[in-house]
Formats: C-alpha cells, sequence, structure tokens
C-alpha cells in the first residue's frame, strides 16, 4: 500500500504567503530553523544537524554557509497534524515534486521538504564565491516534495537554450541545466557601475525558477540606516 | 457602528463612521485622517504598567461634534487588519496588535504570566478587552483565526489576539537541543476551547534577517 504524502496547503499568496503542512501519521517533515508559526496535533519535534539519511555535523557546517541554519528541524506525526511553516520577507512559496531529477535551490530559499527528499549541499566553486552569492546551494534529491519560499514572485522560465539570470534572481533551477556565473557586462567596470554584479548563464533544457525581487539589493538598500556592529 | 476595512490583507486600512455624539478610541498615531468635526482628546490609560511596556501611555479619543463623521486608522505596519464584536464578552491582544475600540468596551492592561512574559518574548502585558462593542487590531502580514477545541501550539511572534475559554502556557519544543538550535525556542500552548488569532508574518525575522546586511566596524579601542 502506497504511503500518504504531506500535503502541502499555501495560503495567503503571493504576498503574506504562509504554508499548512498536513502530516498523515508516521510521516515526517523536514524544515528549517525559524519557520515555525503555529503546531496541531501530536508531533515530536527533534532538531539535528542531519536528516535521516546521512549528513552529520558537516552537513550542518556547510548549510550554515549556503545562508541556512545550521540545524533542522525534524517533526513527526503521531496522527494526523498540521504544522504551519512562514517565512522572514513578504513573498510567496511554491511547491515543488521531485520524481528521480535533480533541483538545485539557492540558498535560503529553501523551506521544508517531505522524509522522501534528501538534501545535501553543493559546493559551487570559485566562481560562485566572486559572485559574492552563497557558496552553497542546496542540491534535493529523491521522490518527494519540496517547499520553497521567495522575495516577491515566482516566476518559471522555460529555458530551451541559453538564458541569464541576475545570481540574486534565482530561488531553484533543474539540475538538467548547465550554468556558469560571469559578469553581466564583458568589462568589470561596466559591470560594477550597472549594479548588476553577476548573472548566471544557463545552457541546455530545463526549468529555472526565478524571484521577482533580489533579498540581497533590498537587504544593501536598509545598510546605511543600520547600525553597525562593533568588533 | 458602521466601518469598513479596505485593502486587504497587505495595507488594511480602517474607516469608522462615528454617528453624532458617539465616541471611539484608538492607539495613539494611528490616526491617519479624519472629518473636521471630529474632536481628539488623549486619555491617560494603563498608567505604569502600559509605561512599562514601551507603549504609549495614551489612547486617543474621537467624539463627533454637532454631526456623524469619520475616522481613517492606519497602524504601524503593514498588514491586515482584524475585528470582533464583543457582546458581554472577553478578549486579550499582544500589546503590540491593539488598534481601535468603541464605547461599551473596558480598556485593560493585563500582566501576562511571568513565565510567558519572561520567555516567550512577546512582552510583559497583554491588553484585556472586555463588555459590548467592537474592536479592532492589526498583524504584521495576514492576519489568520484559529479554531482551538483541543490544544495548539503558536510560536508567540506569530501571537495576536485570543479570545477567553482558553488557558496558555510557555513550553519548550522537542528536547534541550530543540530549545537551543531549533530557531523556535519557546511557543505558547494554548488549551481549551475558543479562538486564537495569528500573523502571517513576525517583525523579529525581518530584523533578524535584516541584521546580516549591517557594516561592521573595527573598534578604536
Amino acid at each position: 500500500m502506497e504511503q500518504q504524502k504531506i500535503n502541502f496547503e499555501l495560503q495567503h499568496r503571493p504576498s503574506s504567503t504562509i504554508a499548512i503542512c498536513h502530516l498523515p501519521p508516521g510521516e515526517t517533515l523536514v524544515s528549517e530553523g525559524g519557520a515555525l508559526m503555529a503546531l496541531k496535533g501530536p508531533v515530536t519535534v527533534n532538531t539535528t544537524t542531519h536528516q535521516k539519511k546521512g549528513g552529520g555535523v558537516m552537513a550542518g557546517l556547510k548549510r550554515l554557509l549556503s545562508g541556512e541554519s545550521f540545524f533542522m528541524n525534524q517533526y513527526q506525526s503521531q496522527q494526523n497534524s498540521q504544522i504551519w511553516l512562514c517565512s522572514a520577507l513578504p513573498g510567496d512559496m511554491m511547491i515543488h515534486h521531485l520524481t528521480g531529477q535533480r533541483l538545485i535551490v539557492a540558498g535560503g530559499a529553501f523551506v521544508a521538504c517531505d522524509s522522501d527528499v534528501v538534501i545535501d549541499l553543493e559546493w559551487q566553486g570559485m566562481k560562485s564565491f566572486l559572485s559574492g552569492q552563497n557558496l552553497f546551494w542546496i542540491k534535493a534529491q529523491g521522490h518527494g516534495q519540496l517547499l520553497l519560499n521567495s522575495f516577491g514572485f515566482i516566476y518559471p522560465v522555460q529555458v530551451e537554450d541559453e538564458y541569464i539570470v541576475d545570481t540574486g534572481h534565482i530561488v531553484a533551477f533543474e539540475e538538467t541545466l548547465n550554468f556558469s556565473i560571469s559578469k553581466a557586462s564583458t568589462s568589470w567596470i561596466q559591470s560594477f557601475i550597472s549594479g548588476e554584479g553577476f548573472i548566471c548563464r544557463f545552457k541546455g533544457r530545463g526549468i529555472v525558477w526565478c524571484q521577482s525581487h533580489n533579498p540581497s539589493e533590498y537587504g544593501g538598500l536598509l545598510t546605511p540606516y543600520l547600525r553597525p556592529k562593533r568588533k | 457602528m458602521n466601518f469598513k476595512i479596505e485593502h486587504k490583507p497587505d495595507f488594511s486600512w480602517l474607516t469608522v463612521e462615528v454617528n453624532r455624539g458617539q465616541k471611539i478610541f484608538v492607539e495613539a498615531g494611528a490616526m491617519a485622517s479624519m472629518s473636521t468635526n471630529m474632536k481628539m482628546t488623549s486619555q491617560f490609560k494603563g498608567g505604569f504598567r502600559r509605561f512599562l511596556t514601551g507603549e504609549s501611555l495614551f489612547l486617543s479619543e474621537f467624539k463627533a461634534e454637532g454631526v456623524d463623521g469619520e475616522v481613517t486608522i492606519a497602524p504601524g505596519p503593514n498588514g491586515d487588519i482584524g475585528h470582533m464584536n464583543l457582546q458581554n464578552q472577553t478578549v486579550y491582544l499582544s500589546s503590540s496588535s491593539y488598534v481601535a475600540h468603541t464605547e461599551g468596551l473596558n480598556y485593560e492592561t493585563k500582566f501576562q504570566k511571568l513565565s510567558a512574559g519572561l520567555l516567550s518574548g512577546a512582552g510583559w502585558f497583554l491588553v484585556k478587552m472586555s463588555g459590548t462593542g467592537d474592536v479592532w487590531f492589526n498583524g504584521y502580514g495576514a492576519l489568520m483565526e484559529l479554531d482551538v477545541q483541543d490544544e495548539m501550539l503558536i510560536d508567540n511572534g506569530h501571537l495576536v489576539a485570543f479570545t477567553e475559554g482558553l488557558d496558555y502556557d510557555i513550553i519548550k519544543l522537542g528536547n534541550y537541543k530543540s530549545l537551543f538550535f531549533s530557531g523556535e525556542g519557546f511557543v505558547c500552548r494554548f488549551r481549551g476551547q475558543g479562538k486564537v488569532y495569528v500573523q502571517t508574518k513576525k517583525p523579529s525575522a525581518l530584523v533578524h534577517w535584516a541584521d546580516g546586511y549591517r557594516r561592521v566596524e573595527k573598534s578604536n579601542n
């Protein structure tokens, strides 16, 4: 008999989106720390650095570098239960069904997944480091559901040949796509003064999900108004 | 009293028609616009307790003089406004979510349970509204009404209001490792029968996110 799955219900889209995750008995939801809003039903909560299927402290450390929390929360339901999840920034959420293929998720976009999804961190190399974006992206695989969030709304782009997305606007993309990170313009000066910085050039066939707004642009706007940290 | 809430849920905005001679009480600073016959006076409310909460010590009272008038009210955060009509009932609001109320309701500031105030981070005080009349409250993001039949856990930062008939305490979620590392910490456990209103966003999460964008300065010593 096929096991019942988690039903993700999105409400108040697109700006105040929350996800109500309906868990059948025995199902486990893995979520990032700090996303919990409310909880109903008998659920055991466990905080670990790893998923059931391996990982450990290194996985936690890598996750920290990706802009996600070091620890993951595992919610296991004894009976039917609900877990309500939200995000910090105003924006939308999406549910993605993995059927064996892999999905690369930008750091910060991951909210939760069911226990049939294996998430791991992937080092994106020096080109990613230079871009000022996260060093690690999350690689998700398996046969299950993923819950992602965005700043602003999400628009999917079906790449047939080649397409360019600003690195700060990427939510997730299918691993069938090859990508390379480069400056927005051929000239360093042009790239710098345009404020576009780094872009991601996708090649091949697959879908890229983009977010309408760039969190680091917004954060950068706030920087002059925030009291500096002292070291 | 006639009222309308427009531009829900992101920029909710309340317009109340106040009949001649009637009064409405509003959170200090929340009035956006009003007709010229509305007379505003500041009312001292709550005294020392409100002083401790960091809230304004005053409520604004608006009275329609001579003819009917209207007041439009916009709370601080962008988000939703909720309304309840109380018929000899009581509702508790988190101290930051109070917006306005009509005559016939009694406004009181209540100490939270010591553990709740200490641990929940949601502040030391609750606003207790009781009697018969209308009360409005606001949330950051959308507001959602939850029917609690038995038991429900709510992150305290999302808590906006709850009705009488519910009791709550503060518990930690999961084991001790969860307490420090889950990013959730303490949550409010509601038990009994009643309604809880929650907001879909919490200000502290936004601030926590923005904290990452602070400049780092070297101190001179």
